[in-house]
């Protein structure tokens, strides 16, 4: 059926008319108001105006009704008109009304108008797909730049917003694991009734899509936030019959929560692909974002926990420590004589209890060490020194203990002997710790001996369970050795020897005892120093325990610039930049970008000519000479100094300053 | 005989110092907590203190500062006894004033050898 607007006053007309078009509808009207009326409700397909007609203006009518999906045919009659009114219509046809005519032409106009109908709607629809799409890329873009929970799921709900125009969106989320979150997007305020609705639905959502929901939601626990547009209606039930969408928000094994979108007007099938994409878009940010809080919760966890364990041992020191005073205190006591004579039991005793106490004591100042070394807060003095005073040292203070088993201690010291940067104390510590080792595992009688020497990384020898630490090692380096001719230690087990509490079974150290950290101990000062430890033994025959030391100012290592840079960059929370004034120098750099720590080369000042660019790194690197960098540091000064805060807190490093540089320190010595 | 001042709130470290301390020839004056360390230093004008870092109500640090600020009291030399041994406490050790500073466990004997040390020089 065809739905027909007259226009026309002749009721001649209006007769052939509806004659002709008998199974069809046929309104009439000459009322301006009542056709545009009927325009509007009844959408005819097809105008039938009539030329003669006297009470309308036929000009402008023409051009309104032009504005309407429909087709207009003329009846040309007697009143002759002027070319505007036939641009404006779409057919026309001469009075006398024929109605075979007519019909036809009408007909042929339908068929006109339905492709002119179907390629209109392609036309919008393409459009419509086009903005779809622009808005999935704007989206998916702004999706990308941020990870956070709430904001990813608004731009999400934005974005289906402005593609679909919906009525009401409800987004169930979680905020932390235990706290859902249902989010009404409406148009139009809603009902009391219709939220609780909401809330079940979204309950059953939940339910349903989880087999084995982790988190039982209730509606007590289920927090509302509502974003309303406008307050001049609200939704009621009704909204429930609207067409709606629904999609979860899951990836894998993960499920952040879902959507649904009502609206009035049927969705199509474009309309809902375009829903699940934007969704689709927001689990790869959603997922991203939890592991971030994921990380971000177990990085405060661990941070709390280090504290925790610093503290612990800081007061167990002081605990175990001071009750240890007291009784060595009380034995030393007895042992002096000045409490009364003993027997040659007690003093046997008492002796016993007072090597134990001692013990004791070093296995508590060995946990504290490696929980310091752990914690990163093992305090060096770091110097240029020698390593004769050290070993003399530790040679003359176990003498008396090797005497005891009969043992000789040797100490041959090389003919040169190079500067090297450490700490004597902890030297003497790690050198203690192999000397008591080697006398504990020596039987009765025979030789420990220590030596010294000046080796190139490159010629040392290793079993090659210590290539790890060793093959670091570049450049020359002082080697210290503590050769003994014990028990020896199994080819499996020289690797272990390190490890922390590992005391190899079926050896003599059960008997011994000792805390077990020794070692382990050792290795992480060598590790402090830029050096390494190892050792090799044949079992029965004895070991050879070796450690090496960078050489101070040695021209191939530089081991010692990386890690001075790295821990002053690092502390400092990242990017260092360098700046080479007169390059000399391209080894700082290369360090540097192994590390990832260089942002940027600037060559000359022009870093500081450029405003704010020094707020974004740490620090900075003055590479050149001595007065180059002094007069380069005065300029940056006298600009900070006007601006400050221009340049943020960064610190500056002079490549000069740091020990084992390559720079040719003579030529500006003076 | 030259007077000392022993405070600390380990009974029986203090006990043990005063035994050693004692038997070396000199007087010993005991304080358990840092009250009446203080009060007792006053009242004594001892020749020598032996001080603990921590204990209850006044600390070895503030108990030195108040002495070395206090021109009757400053020449009194403190060896300060402590289970800290981290390098800032020793620091904050050095700024109070304090003369020696000896981490625990001691040796009897080198206790008693400083104290003699500083007593022989007066």
């Amino acid at each position: 059926m065809t739905k027909f607007l007259l226009i026309s006053e002749d009721s001649e007309k209006e007769r052939i008319v509806k004659e002709t078009f008998s199974s069809d509808e046929v309104i009439t009207s000459i009322d301006e108001m009542m056709i545009f009326d009927t325009l509007k409700v009844e959408e005819p397909e097809i105008v039938i105006l009539d030329g003669d007609i006297t009470s309308l203006e036929l000009k402008p009518l023409c051009r309104k009704i032009k504005q309407f999906p429909v087709v207009i045919l003329l009846i040309v009659g007697d009143v002759r008109h002027n070319k505007d009114v036939t641009h404006n219509v779409n057919l026309f046809i001469k009075t006398p009304l024929d109605k075979k005519l007519l019909a036809a032409t009408i007909e042929a106009s339908m068929q006109t108008r339905q492709s002119l109908m179907k390629m209109t709607k392609a036309n919008q629809e393409l459009a419509r797909s086009l903005y779809q799409l622009n808005v999935l890329y704007n989206t998916s873009s702004q999706l990308a730049g941020t990870l956070d929970k709430d904001k990813l799921l608004k731009i999400m709900v934005e974005g289906i917003e402005k593609s679909l125009n919906f009525e009401l969106a409800c987004t169930l989320m979680f905020r932390s694991e235990r706290e859902p979150v249902l989010i009404i997007n409406s148009l139009y305020k809603i009902s009391d009734r219709l939220l609780e609705a909401l809330k079940l639905r979204a309950i059953l959502s939940y339910k349903s899509l989880l087999s084995d929901p982790p988190f039982d939601i209730k509606i007590g626990n289920l927090k509302i936030e509502k974003n309303i547009k406008h307050n001049v209606k609200e939704y009621d039930f009704s909204v429930l019959r609207y067409d709606n969408l629904f999609a979860p928000i899951t990836s894998n094994d993960e499920f952040f929560g879902f959507t649904e979108i009502y609206r009035e007007k049927q969705f199509t099938t474009e309309d809902a692909t375009c829903f699940q994409t934007l969704v689709q878009q927001v689990t790869i940010p959603l997922q991203s974002a939890s592991f971030t809080q994921e990380l971000k919760t177990t990085n405060r966890k661990l941070q709390k926990l280090e504290r925790l364990k610093s503290e612990f041992i800081s007061i167990v020191s002081h605990e175990l420590r001071t009750p240890l005073t007291a009784i060595k205190n009380a034995m030393d006591i007895i042992l002096s004589g000045k409490a009364g004579d003993m027997t040659e039991n007690i003093e046997k005793f008492v002796s016993m209890g007072k090597r134990n106490a001692i013990r004791l004591s070093g296995i508590i100042n060995d946990l504290l060490d490696i929980s310091k070394i752990e914690a990163g807060k093992m305090d060096f003095k770091f110097e240029l020194t020698h390593i004769e005073p050290v070993i003399e040292y530790v040679k003359n203070n176990l003498t008396v203990v090797a005497k005891e088993k009969d043992l000789t201690l040797k100490f041959s010291p090389s003919t040169d002997s190079p500067e090297i940067y450490a700490d004597s104390n902890r030297l003497e510590q790690v050198l203690t710790n192999l000397v008591s080792n080697a006398i504990k595992f020596s039987p009765s009688a025979g030789i420990i001996e220590i030596t010294s020497k000046v080796v190139n990384a490159r010629e040392l020898q290793y079993d090659h369970c210590f290539e790890e630490d060793i093959k670091k090692l570049q450049g020359n380096y002082l080697q210290v050795c503590v050769e003994d001719q014990g028990i020896g230690i199994e080819r499996k087990d020289l690797n272990h020897v390190f490890d922390k509490f590992a005391q190899i079974e079926n050896s003599l150290s059960r008997q011994v005892g000792g805390s077990g950290l020794g070692l382990p101990i050792a290795r992480q000062l060598m590790e402090s120093h830029n050096g390494a430890i190892w050792c090799d033994s044949e079992l029965n025959k004895g070991s050879r325990f070796y450690f090496v030391i960078p050489i101070a100012n040695d021209k191939s290592n530089f081991n010692m610039i990386k890690k001075q840079i790295i821990q002053k960059a690092r502390s400092n929370g990242g990017t260092a930049a360098l700046i080479n004034i007169k390059s000399t120098n391209s080894i700082i750099e290369s360090l540097m970008k192994e590390e990832n720590l260089l942002n940027k080369t600037y060559l000359s000042n022009s870093l500081i000519e450029k405003e704010g660019e020094m707020t974004t790194l740490s620090m900075v690197i003055l590479d050149g000479d001595k007065p180059a960098c002094e007069f380069l540091k005065k300029k940056i000064d006298t600009i900070t100094g006007q601006k400050e805060n221009v340049y943020g807190k960064c610190d500056i490093m002079y490549s000069y300053e740091i020990e084992g540089d390559v720079h040719e320190k003579d030529s500006y010595s003076r | 005989m030259k007077k000392i001042l022993i405070v600390d709130d380990e009974q029986d470290i203090v006990e043990s110092l005063k035994f050693v301390l004692e038997v070396s020839g000199f007087v010993c004056y005991t304080a358990f907590n840092g009250e009446d360390g203080l009060r007792l230093a006053k009242e004594i004008m001892p020749d020598l203190i032996i001080l603990d870092v921590m204990m209850p109500k006044i600390n070895g640090y503030k108990i030195s500062r108040l002495l070395k600020y206090d021109n009757k009291y400053k020449d009194i030399p403190i060896i300060m006894v402590t289970a800290r041994s981290q390098l800032e406490d020793k620091a904050i050790g050095e700024e109070t004033g304090v003369n020696e500073y000896i981490t625990k466990p001691f040796e009897l004997d080198v206790i008693v050898k400083k104290v003699e040390e500083y007593l022989k020089e007066d």
